[in-house]
């Protein structure tokens, strides 16, 4: 076995000289190695207790989907369940969990991240289990038909037979013409029918590759012996032929776009989506400050308007997820049972026009930034945690230390900055709307 | 199933430091220092939940507990969540069954402020009329908005024939006409008669300085007096309400069944709870319990299904849970009896044993990872009055759990014909299929407002 070449992160290992003592103790704990087949390595070591998380991410989404076997990402997820060849079939949670471990996977848009929380005494084991499903999976007629079953009637659970489901649906085919956003995660019910063992296996060696992973390990264990094992399981995986890009074809948008999801329910309900910037674009973080100042907390801007002075809402969310591809900005709106959805549509817009017209106050300014940086440090605080922030920071914008450093990128964002992207990104022809249109409930 | 188990040899658990202090006024304060991170969790427990509510104003404990922090002390609630929202901490009140919860999470640095703001809301609520109206037609909206979720509704129906009339069901029943009668003097009667030091525990669990903090709580709860000066206690269940009963909610546009099957469990702290809890496990915990395999990966049924004990003080309930569509519901209720009943019959065998003993052994400590966590299970072991060694030997006395136990504890407790069947979805489709199981009632969702 060749020696791989490893690369340890001493060369830069502060992100940033502002670091707050409890971040800049997790960043020069951080070890980084690169296998010679392209697998990307990075071991937090930490004791408080006896446990270590190991996160598995895949570069690889519904974006990368053709239509015809959409969902083939998730219902692949699933898979990865199912058997390879040291580990057949029903053998990977028997295994894991007879060590003292257990595991769980999701798959998004952008990404697929299988984890494995377990005692440290199991890590060996949970190497090996992880690598030969990396290395061999077998995707057996069978267990795909199984599968698909089970996938299918997860796909009824979360979007047939739930509203936010249906409407989450709808309104990604209005955000996106183009580009592969617009289908659901899951797929369309058709395409999950569709999918032939043959994609699968193509799919497979194209995105399954150790060149298109990262490997995160936290918790407490040795550091050298943890890598001795991930070289002995993971280095004898051939690297794959990388990942064709993906084309963001997406036209512009030249106006507003509404679509209505009639269906048996209490009261209507809103979601409204903007299209944003992608993920390591810098007004993203703007637009996280923009997210935070008018959601969270009771005092947030729109949940005091809406929920508590105007009472048009019973709640209001806001959601911004980072994405490799231009994103969207996205409100949900639960309404009142008689509420006129128009109104609230006019009462949202409103408040965010008063953004994009005054910005905000510099105390909610102040305010969006401290829980920012708040919402950073709660997610470091478990072993599980920490493997899943530093590494979603590392795939969205290309390095951990980037992650770390938020707070300090917070820090720096301007009331101006606030202002115009509200401006720029809330504007009217950005945005899609779809309204829940509450029908009786059908007498069969 | 070739899975090798060896006998755990189990690394020891780092507890932090907990020291126990009882104010003259007889609150009991839980200590607990740790970091690294500059985080503080702090939890009030105050034995005056749900079940302690007046009929025909069920719910109002939690509801004037949510209100605590919409006006205090002579601050509006617009201030005082500016407060706690600046500095990027949270705080609130709510109720469960048996205890009335105040908590706050919050960066070290501004323990002092936050935590002479949790005091100030839980000493000096001034419930002002329109914070009541408003949080009255929220919670009412909330409550018809929740019919729309066939899981809520299915917990919903669940409760009502599990536990019946029994105070533990008032938390989920409370309905449209309690909330609509709550009066201002209710919400001050709940405050002034049902909470006071004498039964509370404060736990405070984080990055702090020790006596610092003490002499801030002396200073801001020192003071607080009244209230009930010996616990109240939850009556006994009579059983369960509706035995060998199935109730359906309609939903007709669903093409999907939500099942629930609830019967008799154990309480909390019962002498059986190891042999109970490896032995669920091994029927309906992980991804590889039995449920799991025949339901979802035998048969592809279903995308869930599992089964839970919920343990309270005096009694405790079981349910196995699962969905499927309209068409396959009669499988999903054969296949989950048979494995209740194969369970209850022949026990765990001794692999399935020794693998859950391993997973629930290697997964507990990631239970008391976070200040939070830390502070719950502390609470817990305070609440239910558990030995003190429960969670510095949980891992042990799992390990130490045997087949002959564990198959004694499935005997004694799971159901044999007493139990009763939920289902949410097309009754019109499922009335027929169903009847078999026992007799049926069909009830709207809006019967369950």
């Amino acid at each position: 076995m060749p020696k791989p070449a490893t690369r340890t992160s001493s060369r830069s290992k502060r992100p940033a000289p502002t670091l707050p003592p409890a971040l800049e103790a997790i960043a020069k704990s951080v070890i980084e190695v690169t296998l010679p087949n392209g697998l990307q390595v990075r071991l937090l070591p930490s004791d408080a207790v006896p446990t270590c998380s190991f996160y598995t991410f895949f570069r690889v989404g519904s974006r990368n989907e053709i239509p015809g076997t959409t969902g083939i990402s998730h219902l692949f997820e699933h898979m990865m369940f199912n058997g390879a060849k040291k580990y057949g079939p029903g053998q990977f949670d028997r295994v894991l969990e007879s060590s003292g471990g257990t595991s769980n996977a999701y798959t998004s848009n952008d990404v697929t991240v299988y984890y494995e929380d377990f005692m440290s005494e199991a890590l060996e084991k949970v190497i090996d289990l992880e690598s030969d499903r990396m290395r061999s999976l077998q995707v057996t007629p069978k267990m795909l038909e199984s599968e698909r079953k089970v996938v299918m009637e997860e796909r009824r659970l979360r979007v047939d037979n739930e509203i936010g489901g249906l409407m989450d649906e709808e309104l990604s085919t209005l955000v996106w013409k183009a580009h592969p956003y617009r289908w659901p995660v899951i797929g369309w019910m058709k395409d999950i029918e569709n999918i032939k063992r043959e994609d699968c296996l193509d799919y497979f060696r194209t995105y399954y590759a150790p060149n298109n992973a990262t490997l995160y390990l936290s918790g407490d264990f040795e550091p050298k012996k943890a890598l001795a094992m991930i070289r002995k399981y993971y280095a004898g995986i051939k690297a794959g032929p990388g990942a064709p890009p993906v084309l963001d074809s997406e036209p512009e948008q030249k106006g507003e776009r509404r679509a209505e999801v009639r269906h048996p329910a209490q009261a209507p309900s809103l979601m409204i989506a903007w299209r944003g910037p992608q993920g390591t674009d810098a007004d993203t973080l703007v637009l996280d400050v923009l997210q935070y100042a008018l959601s969270v907390g009771q005092s947030s801007r729109l949940t005091r308007a809406l929920v508590f002075e105007q009472e048009i809402a019973i709640g209001i969310s806001v959601d911004w997820t980072w994405r490799f591809d231009p994103g969207a900005f996205t409100i949900v709106m639960e309404l009142k049972q008689h509420a006129d959805p128009k109104k609230a549509e006019a009462a949202l817009y409103a408040e965010i026009k008063k953004v994009a017209d005054h910005g905000l106050e510099p105390r909610e300014l102040e305010k969006a930034k401290n829980n920012l940086s708040a919402h950073l440090l709660r997610e470091l605080a478990t072993n599980n945690g920490r493997a899943h922030a530093l590494g979603t920071y590392e795939l969205m914008l290309g390095d951990w230390r980037q992650g770390l450093a938020l707070p300090s990128r917070y820090e720096s964002i301007t009331g101006d900055q606030v202002k115009a992207a509200a401006a720029r990104y809330l504007a009217p022809e950005r945005r899609s709307v779809v309204t829940l249109v509450p029908t009786p409930e059908v007498e069969a | 199933m070739k899975a090798t188990v060896e006998v755990p040899k189990l690394r020891p658990l780092k507890l932090p430091r907990h020291e126990v202090r009882t104010l003259p006024n007889g609150l009991t304060v839980h200590l607990v220092p740790r970091g690294p991170l500059p985080l503080v969790a702090v939890r009030l427990v105050i034995r005056g939940g749900s079940a302690f509510d007046p009929i025909g104003r069920l719910g109002v404990g939690d509801f004037a507990a949510r209100l605590f922090r919409r006006g205090a002390g002579g601050e509006t609630a617009d201030q005082i969540s500016d407060e706690v929202d600046f500095v990027a901490a949270s705080v609130g009140g709510f109720a469960n069954e048996e205890n009335v919860i105040l908590s706050l999470s919050t960066p070290s640095r501004h323990l002092e402020p936050m935590f002479e703001l949790m005091a100030r809301i839980l000493l000096r609520p001034d419930f002002p009329e329109s914070e009541l109206e408003l949080s009255r037609r929220r919670t009412l909206s909330a409550l018809i908005n929740d019919l729309d979720d066939p899981g809520s509704l299915a917990d919903r129906a669940l409760v009502r024939a599990t536990w019946g009339s029994h105070p533990y069901a008032n938390e989920t029943i409370a309905g449209k006409k309690d909330i609509s009668a709550y009066t201002r003097d209710d919400l001050r009667h709940f405050h002034q008669e049902r909470l006071g030091p004498q039964i509370a525990h404060l736990y405070l669990v984080g990055s702090f300085d020790l006596d610092d903090v003490m002499a801030t709580v002396e200073r801001t709860l020192g003071g607080w007096k009244g209230g009930p000066s010996e616990k109240p206690i939850v009556p006994p269940w009579a059983g369960l309400a509706r035995p060998g009963e199935v109730l359906i909610v309609d939903k007709p546009e669903q093409t999907q069944v939500q099942m629930r099957i609830g019967a008799p469990g154990v309480k909390r702290g019962h002498p059986d709870h190891f042999p109970l809890v490896t032995m669920n496990t091994v029927l309906g915990g992980g991804f590889t319990s039995r449920l799991v395999t025949e339901i979802r990966v035998k048969r592809g049924l279903s995308y869930g299904a599992g089964s839970s004990f919920d343990m309270m003080s005096v009694a405790g309930t079981f349910t196995v849970s699962s969905f499927t569509r309209t068409e396959t519901i009669e499988s999903l209720i054969d296949v989950s009896l048979a494995e209740v009943k194969k369970m209850k019959e022949r026990g765990p065998t001794k692999t399935e044993l020794a693998t859950v003993q391993r997973y629930i052994s290697g997964l507990y400590p990631g239970r008391l990872e976070t200040n939070e966590n830390i502070s719950g299970a502390i609470a817990d072991v305070v609440h239910y009055g558990l030995p003190e060694t429960w969670i510095s030997e949980y891992r042990e006395r799992i390990a130490a759990v045997t087949v002959k136990q564990a198959a004694a504890a499935a005997q004694e407790h799971l159901f044999g014909p007493e139990r009763c069947i939920v289902l949410v979805g097309n009754a019109d489709k499922l009335r027929a299929k169903v009847e078999k199981y026992g007799p049926v009632t069909v009830l709207k969702p809006t019967e369950l407002e």
